[in-house]
């Protein structure tokens, strides 16, 4: 039997929360061995940034990705193994196996696995040309077809391509949007701002069919377009696939460990079995200002909840308190979430300007208070909702100040 | 220990309003109309800067937090700068 790793800080992931976690660890405890293992090859880098125009098209240099450069990991003391990815978990001998044979026995143990882009499951969903969008190596693929395609086609209405469809258009690449639903970022937003962002893309010259649900990729090796199921094809000789991410928590699940759609974990990031914390993407945690099990797929929600999950590895009981925020930008139009975004049951909405007058904001409430925003051009907002989130801002008696588009929020911090 | 840091630039260019910096020091930027961060300065003074830090609208300014600020920015846009000019962050 091979020779066992001992470590005392043991993270599965190099993401930003892994990485910070490391930060924080190293910053109270300056001997405990730390380890960080990363399924990609490479150190620390902005997962932000691969679906940034700046990046995309050469603006900045290359190197600009990484945050950590290779030597910070050595400065601080902190192993890392890179391109390769933990394959089995024994929570009650605390042993990590990883893809390469080796072993690693760990005293604390962080799963900040984050996920990974959802993949098609159709007809020719494995030609040449079919691109996703979450890793450095993704993203590079992305780059490479771009140089050369003519006609793309982005799929999904989120993130992903809101942001390719504005890069496509900046190459000046035929670019058409398929999704499935009535409306773009139907699962999150109404349809009101869903338009919103709709006309903004359309103004950019991006060509959207909804309701349409692809059937089969076309095309021989490479490919060619692609069909629906309402009978329609469409020519492509490059396909961004966007359609959300998912949890790669295959064997984590057999070994005790509770997941829901993520790994489950209370405030304090701590998961059902000892010694183990989940932050990240990967997290579905109690959100103490919510009240909720959630999970949020963002930057600075990773950021801080790996911050967090190191602090509970230290010993330093502390729940995990964050308004979390999103904020995204194409087109000319600046997007901005703030908390909860869900209008379930006993949720109404209080809205801010109009798709028309080219600004528009929803404050959800719920129980007379504020959990969320969203917001279209309004992002100077965020920072007031926030605040009065946190706050436990009563809303009674300001509905009207609420829904006065001119009104500044910020007189009710 | 690290170089005093002294003044802060954010370059707008750069900047796309991802918010790492307010998560990690909210009394010192914050995002404008444009979705940009802001640093909050004296009397109501809020632009990208440069700015210094005695500027800041704030009693004292935690130098490592501050650092932690500008290396938490996923586009590497905050600039920080010693007493001399000379550029500590990015490195």
């Amino acid at each position: 039997m091979a020779e066992i790793i001992k470590i005392k800080y043991l993270i599965i992931g190099g993401g930003v929360a892994g990485t910070t976690a490391a930060e924080t660890l190293r910053q109270s405890d300056a001997d405990g061995s730390i380890a960080i293992v990363s399924d990609e090859p490479y150190p620390f880098y902005s997962r932000i940034m691969l679906s940034k125009p700046n990046f995309f098209l050469g603006k900045l240099p290359f190197e600009n990705i990484f945050l950590k450069k290779e030597n910070w990991y050595k400065e601080h003391n902190i192993n890392f193994l890179g391109g390769v990815s933990a394959s089995d978990l024994d929570p009650q001998r605390k042993i990590v196996s990883l893809s390469d044979g080796r072993t690693i026995e760990y005293e604390k143990l962080l799963l900040a696995i984050g996920g990974c882009a959802r993949r098609w499951q159709i007809q020719g969903s494995d030609k040449k040309g079919i691109c996703y969008l979450r890793t450095l190596d993704e993203a590079k693929e992305v780059i490479n077809a771009i140089k050369t395609a003519q006609k793309a086609i982005c799929v999904g209405g989120g993130f992903i391509s809101f942001e390719t469809c504005e890069l496509l258009r900046m190459k000046n690449i035929d670019t058409t949007l398929l999704v499935m639903e009535p409306y773009f970022w139907a699962n999150l937003l109404d349809e009101e701002s869903g338009l919103m962002i709709e006309d903004a893309m359309q103004k950019g010259g991006v060509k959207i069919f909804k309701n349409e649900t692809t059937e089969e990729v076309l095309g021989d090796e490479n490919v060619k377009g692609l069909k629906t199921k309402s009978g329609k094809e469409f020519e492509a000789d490059m396909i961004v696939v966007g359609i959300g991410i998912m949890c790669p928590m295959n064997f984590f699940q057999k070994n005790g460990l509770a997941v829901g759609r993520g790994i489950l974990a209370n405030e304090y990031l701590e998961t059902n079995l000892p010694d183990i914390w989940t932050a990240g993407d990967s997290a579905e945690f109690k959100d103490v200002i919510l009240n909720e099990q959630i999970m949020l797929g963002n930057w600075v929600n990773a950021q801080m909840q790996g911050k967090t999950a190191a602090l509970n590895m230290l010993g330093k009981k502390q729940p995990f308190r964050m308004v979390s925020f999103y904020t995204t930008t194409a087109f000319g139009l600046n997007i901005a979430f703030v908390g909860d975004m869900k209008v379930s049951e006993g949720v109404s909405v209080i809205k801010r300007g109009s798709r028309e007058s080219g600004s528009f904001g929803r404050l959800l409430i719920k129980n007379e208070k504020i959990i969320g925003t969203t917001l279209m051009n309004r992002t100077n907002e965020m920072a007031p909702i926030s605040k009065l989130i946190e706050n436990n801002f009563k809303i009674i008696g300001h509905e009207k100040e609420l829904s006065d588009a001119g009104f500044d929020l910020k007189k009710l911090v | 220990m690290a170089k005093q840091i002294k003044k802060v630039l954010v370059s707008r260019d750069l900047c796309i309003g991802a918010a790492s910096c307010i998560a990690v020091m909210p009394e010192v930027f914050e995002l404008d109309g444009e979705n940009k961060a802001v640093l909050i300065q004296k009397g109501g003074v809020k632009n990208s800067g440069p700015a210094t830090i005695d500027a800041f609208d704030v009693s004292s300014v935690n130098q490592e937090t501050l650092r932690m600020a500008a290396e938490s920015c996923p586009t590497k846009a905050i600039f920080l700068y010693d007493e001399d000019g000379n550029q500590v962050y990015p490195d």
